[in-house]
């Protein structure tokens, strides 16, 4: 087994409840993501958020990336641990949401105009050549949005998050649309970014728990309390308890094969 | 081939559709020239009609006096409509916006004669009609378009770090610039459709309006086509020129189309 400690709580929901008018969407959230740490690795943290649709999971990733109150509750960010506001956690929507009038040069340019750092315009356009190689884009650096393909896409709009500063990144459905290749392609930097920084935590909401499973330390499991109106976290996964995660063979364990079967018997 | 033309949603090459246009517009010809009675004139007795009119100064003198009252009736109507558009989406003006989407439905006939006592010639009354009767239309269409943009853009900018003015900044005036084209574009038709009849109500200045109450007047009706045609003429080159400064100025939006 892999051998880790867990630091402080970075992320952490405490009685996240949602409703609109009468209909409860989720109700008593509460989740905790601590800082994982690993001789010799920058290890950041990956979380699977599980749920059939329409269970309330984009609200609740709305709510933890700060972008929509919750009617009860609080989600709370950092070391630090303040409440999350927009812009502490970026979004990489299922459909990669770029600004179509600008190239994937000044897409990027505009998520390192609103970072934390103070850079001259030869500083971010060194930082971005760096990245844009890292993430297989120097080619691409002065098309428009409209001429890259989806995995291209998907590519830009993590990197935007990423140089913007965030280290918490929401991942709505990343492994949607994608052919098996690319699929592995996005495994690969999914988890290189999981690698960047220690803080760097990646929170993937996808139907394809297989993949998702595969690449996290954490699962979480959003579902219908038979008790109770609305969704919650019915279960969580801590894969590397169980000698789960960070293992590129993991798909070939019978144990993980019968984590995932258990996890779809649940949602 | 015949299937393909009748049937909905088929493909067709280029060249197709060319050829069936050019044989549309010949079999129009042919009916025009066949059906043509006393008060339809045919086409040779138009395109007679058209040359005679080609070579008054009057028509020229009409010509610049029409354009030159579309194009600052629209140019004052295009900043009026954009601000209102633009501040549609800052609460406190919200209101205004969507009073001028409703002056739709006001008719200009029953404000002339307000008008009329509010403007001190009538070279400033057309104007002014001009533009009360374009802004509505504009402010409706923009208004529709930039409503109808994806939440989660606003959403992307508010994790990008971008506070409100930025992103309405962003997405808003900069993102959409070039529906603004598309919507001028559309609307410069109406604008066009519009000259014609302001003109009417103040002769003195001239205008292609004036020229065309003349021949309806003397029931000129060979004259009253040949300017019915320059009119539609002159719109569609300037369809055509709104379209193509607009592939000019955004490159990105041809490759809209062309996905």
């Amino acid at each position: 087994m892999i051998s880790y400690s867990e630091k402080e709580v970075i992320l952490k929901a405490e009685n996240v409840s949602l409703s609109f008018g009468d209909k409860q969407i989720l109700h008593d959230v509460n989740f905790e993501i601590h800082d994982v740490t690993r001789a010799g690795v920058s290890q950041g943290q990956v979380v699977s958020l599980i749920g059939r649709s329409g269970i309330g999971k984009t609200q609740l990733f709305k709510i933890c990336s700060g972008i929509m109150a919750p009617t009860k509750g609080i989600v709370k960010i950092g070391v630090e641990q303040k409440p999350v506001e927009a812009g502490d956690v970026g979004i990489v929507p299922q459909n990669y949401i770029l600004f179509n009038h600008r190239s994937v040069f000044k897409n990027l340019l505009i998520a390192l105009d609103h970072s934390d750092r103070k850079l001259d315009e030869k500083q971010k356009k060194e930082i971005i050549d760096k990245h844009a190689s890292d993430f297989d884009l120097s080619d691409h650096l002065s098309k428009y949005p409209m001429q890259l393909s989806g995995g291209q896409k998907q590519r830009v709009s993590i990197l935007q998050q990423i140089l913007t500063g965030n280290k918490f990144i929401l991942l709505d459905e990343p492994f949607s649309g994608l052919d098996a290749i690319m699929v592995d392609k996005v495994i690969d930097l999914l988890v290189k970014i999981s690698l960047m920084d220690e803080l760097n935590t990646l929170i993937i909401v996808s139907h394809d728990i297989q993949n998702s499973m595969a690449i996290s330390d954490l699962v979480w499991v959003l579902a219908q309390d038979k008790n109770h109106q609305g969704a919650t976290i019915m279960e969580q996964v801590d894969l590397k308890k169980e000698g789960l995660a960070w293992r590129s063979d993991i798909r070939m364990d019978p144990l993980f094969q019968k984590q995932v079967d258990r996890v779809k018997s649940l949602i | 081939m015949m299937k393909r033309i009748v049937r909905p949603l088929e493909l067709i090459t280029p060249k197709t559709f060319y050829s069936l246009m050019a044989a549309e517009i010949a079999i129009a010809v042919l009916l025009w020239l066949r059906f043509s009675v006393n008060l339809i004139p045919g086409p040779i007795q138009v395109a007679k009609a058209l040359g005679e009119l080609l070579s008054t100064q009057e028509f020229y003198q009409g010509l610049v006096s029409s354009l030159f009252l579309t194009f600052k009736g629209m140019l004052i109507s295009i900043l009026i409509s954009l601000f209102i558009s633009y501040t549609y989406f800052i609460p406190m003006l919200k209101p205004i916006g969507m009073f001028i989407v409703k002056c739709r439905y006001l008719t200009l006939t029953g404000l002339i004669f307000l008008f009329t006592l509010l403007t001190k010639n009538g070279s400033e009354l057309k104007l002014s009609l001009l533009v009360f009767g374009i802004v509505p239309f504009f402010v409706t269409s923009m208004i529709s378009e930039l409503a109808s943009i994806n939440v989660q853009e606003f959403e992307v900018c508010k994790t990008l770090r971008m506070n409100n003015w930025e992103t309405w900044f962003e997405v808003i005036i900069i993102g959409r610039l070039d529906h603004v084209v598309e919507t001028l574009r559309q609307n410069f038709a109406i604008a066009w459709l519009m000259i014609t009849m302001i003109e009417g109500l103040s002769m003195s200045e001239g205008g292609l309006g004036v020229l065309l109450i003349k021949a309806n007047k003397y029931v000129n009706m060979p004259r009253v086509f040949a300017l019915l045609v320059v009119i539609l003429t002159l719109g569609i080159f300037f369809d055509f020129l709104l379209g193509f400064a607009r592939a000019w100025l955004f490159p990105y939006t041809r490759l809209q189309v062309m996905k």
